[in-house]
């Protein structure tokens, strides 16, 4: 879990990743929506078919070798497992996702903050990057007891373990985002007298985007994983993963692989809610014109060049 | 002579540990004129004008800006590098009006105005292309006319066209000067190239490192309106084998 040293405004991004849609940045303006169905088959269909494909190929393993079911089910099983079994699946489900959502929240707005302070005052840095470091090196097992003791059986202890697992790589690349900002621009920024806000919001902070983001998506990955870990540590009898472990004591291999495939299921979705609020917030990444804008003064008739004289 | 200065320096030092970046200078700059700064790496002209935008404090000296004490202060004057410093998140349009975004709330008046200068020189299909979609010089186009709309009667250009093809900057010197004549500002050039500080200016300071100082003011004595031909003048050539032996002489 390394920062990701995303230099910022490089002027022609190339990296892509899943759903990102009409990557036209620095070609020619014209056209642009003349590929817009391609691009969007091209960067949703594949993944799509991935997907397929390796269903495919786990079914084909379990058939092939005849594995027996309570080893490992096939898919169809594993699915029907779930969804027979759907009206009390759902409310752990909603459960497993409200953890996951809040202790995101406050682990990516306590990983912010850090990334903040700890790039504007260095001895903060220094004193900091140490107890971070080390936060992350105890291993969360054996945190879990110590926080339901403090705690007790709430959704709080979750939200916890979650948040100290996601603020770590947001604060990391907030920090790597702050502290690689072009010096010149700040400058500029001086020399037109900015107060020192205005400079942060304005540059500092959209100059840091890109490695905000790629902060905020690895927490997004690692998010449910803490949920999960949370919900064996403490939980008071109805979690998804409890009931997990409920399936795997009864031999039922099907539903404990269900079960698996809506966990990964949630981490997948709130990874591409990250993805897709970048893809929103950041359109000079992908496009070379922007969008015609939805709050703005109409643009006054121009005065054609030449006819003013 | 001091009756229509816009800009004065009145003997000011600049010392970083054991060098003497700028020794005390004393300077003044006539309202309306345009002044080229040449000189090699190191002889202070960098460290003149971050004393003059007011990103430096000089350790002597002061810094007068149409009467007014602006030593160490920010906030005076328009200022433009060789990196066009455009934010690639904003479109041409806002990134013009960028200085106005940085100090208050932007207005209507702002952003027309910023479309005027744009469709008047030649950017106005693009005010809403970002940045990455610019060839070099159009960047560098978008930079001046963001400090433009500053309205700050003094504008320092650090080597604006220092990373442009030939080509390139032949026309960009000829449209600065358009532009110049248009609006009436005063100019502080700085450049590596001798040809250009000729062929823009009014007068040409040259300057020398170790200690750096300026060692010789010239005052230039073609006419305007000025194009190619201008660079084949002999007073053009005499100049600049004047300039071209102080800087020569000096450094090697």
């Amino acid at each position: 879990m390394s920062a990701r040293s995303n230099p910022p405004s490089r002027p022609r991004p190339t990296k892509r990743f899943l759903f990102q849609v009409g990557s036209d940045a620095g070609r020619a303006p014209t056209g642009a929506k003349r590929g817009i169905g391609r691009t969007v088959a091209r960067n949703v269909g594949i993944p799509v078919l991935s997907l397929v494909l390796l269903m495919v190929l786990w079914q084909g393993i379990v058939v092939g070798f005849h594995i027996a079911p309570y080893i490992a089910p096939r898919p169809l099983q594993a699915f029907q497992a779930i969804t027979g079994d759907w009206s009390t699946l759902w409310p752990l489900v909603l459960g497993t996702i409200r953890e996951t959502v809040y202790g995101f929240a406050v682990g990516a707005l306590l990983g912010l903050f850090l990334g903040v302070i700890m790039a504007r005052v260095p001895f903060l840095q220094r004193m900091l990057y140490p107890v971070l470091v080390l936060s992350q090196a105890v291993p969360i097992i054996a945190l879990a007891a110590p926080l339901v003791l403090i705690l007790g059986f709430s959704v709080t202890p979750k939200v916890v373990i979650v948040a100290w697992i996601v603020f770590f790589p947001v604060t990391v690349n907030v920090l790597d985002g702050l502290s690689h900002v072009d010096q010149d621009l700040m400058n500029l920024a001086k020399v037109y007298g900015a107060p020192r806000w205005r400079a942060f919001l304005q540059i500092e902070i959209p100059a840091s985007a890109t490695s905000i983001f790629s902060g905020l998506k690895i927490g997004a990955t690692y998010a449910v994983t803490g949920a999960i870990i949370g919900e064996l540590a403490a939980s008071d009898g109805s979690s998804l993963a409890l009931y997990q472990e409920h399936a795997n004591s009864n031999l039922n291999t099907a539903a404990v692989y269900g079960t698996t495939m809506l966990m990964t299921a949630i981490g997948i979705s709130w990874f591409l809610l990250v993805v897709g609020t970048e893809v929103l917030l950041t359109p000079w990444q992908r496009r070379s014109v922007a969008r015609k804008p939805l709050f703005r003064h109409r643009q006054s008739a121009l005065t054609p060049v030449g006819a003013e004289n | 002579m001091i009756d229509n200065a816009l800009l004065e320096l009145r003997d000011v030092g600049k010392v970083f540990g054991d060098t003497v970046a700028l020794s005390p200078t004393t300077l003044n700059i006539k309202e309306g004129s345009f002044v080229a700064i040449v000189g090699p790496s190191g002889c202070g002209k960098s460290t003149l004008f971050n004393v003059i935008a007011g990103l430096l404090t000089p350790d002597s000296g002061d810094v007068v800006l149409a009467d007014q004490r602006v030593t160490g202060a920010t906030g005076h004057v328009g200022y433009m590098l060789q990196k066009d410093l455009l934010v690639p998140w904003r479109t041409v349009e806002d990134n013009i009006t960028m200085a106005a975004r940085l100090t208050r709330r932007v207005t209507a008046n702002d952003r027309s105005e910023a479309r005027r200068i744009a469709t008047q020189y030649g950017l106005g299909d693009f005010l809403r292309h970002y940045p990455s979609a610019l060839s070099g010089g159009m960047r560098q186009r978008v930079a001046f006319m963001r400090t433009l709309v500053t309205h700050q009667q003094l504008l320092l250009l650090d080597e604006p066209f220092g990373a442009l093809d030939a080509q390139t900057r032949l026309e960009m010197q000829q449209w600065l000067l358009q532009v110049w004549r248009d609006t009436g500002r005063t100019v502080l050039f700085i450049t590596h190239d001798v040809d250009e500080s000729i062929f823009l200016s009014d007068r040409i300071l040259v300057m020398s490192p170790r200690p750096g100082r300026i060692v010789a003011d010239f005052e230039n004595p073609l006419g305007r309106p000025r194009d190619i031909s201008t660079l084949t003048d002999p007073d053009f050539n005499e100049l600049k084998s004047r300039i071209m032996g102080l800087l020569h002489g000096k450094t090697q």
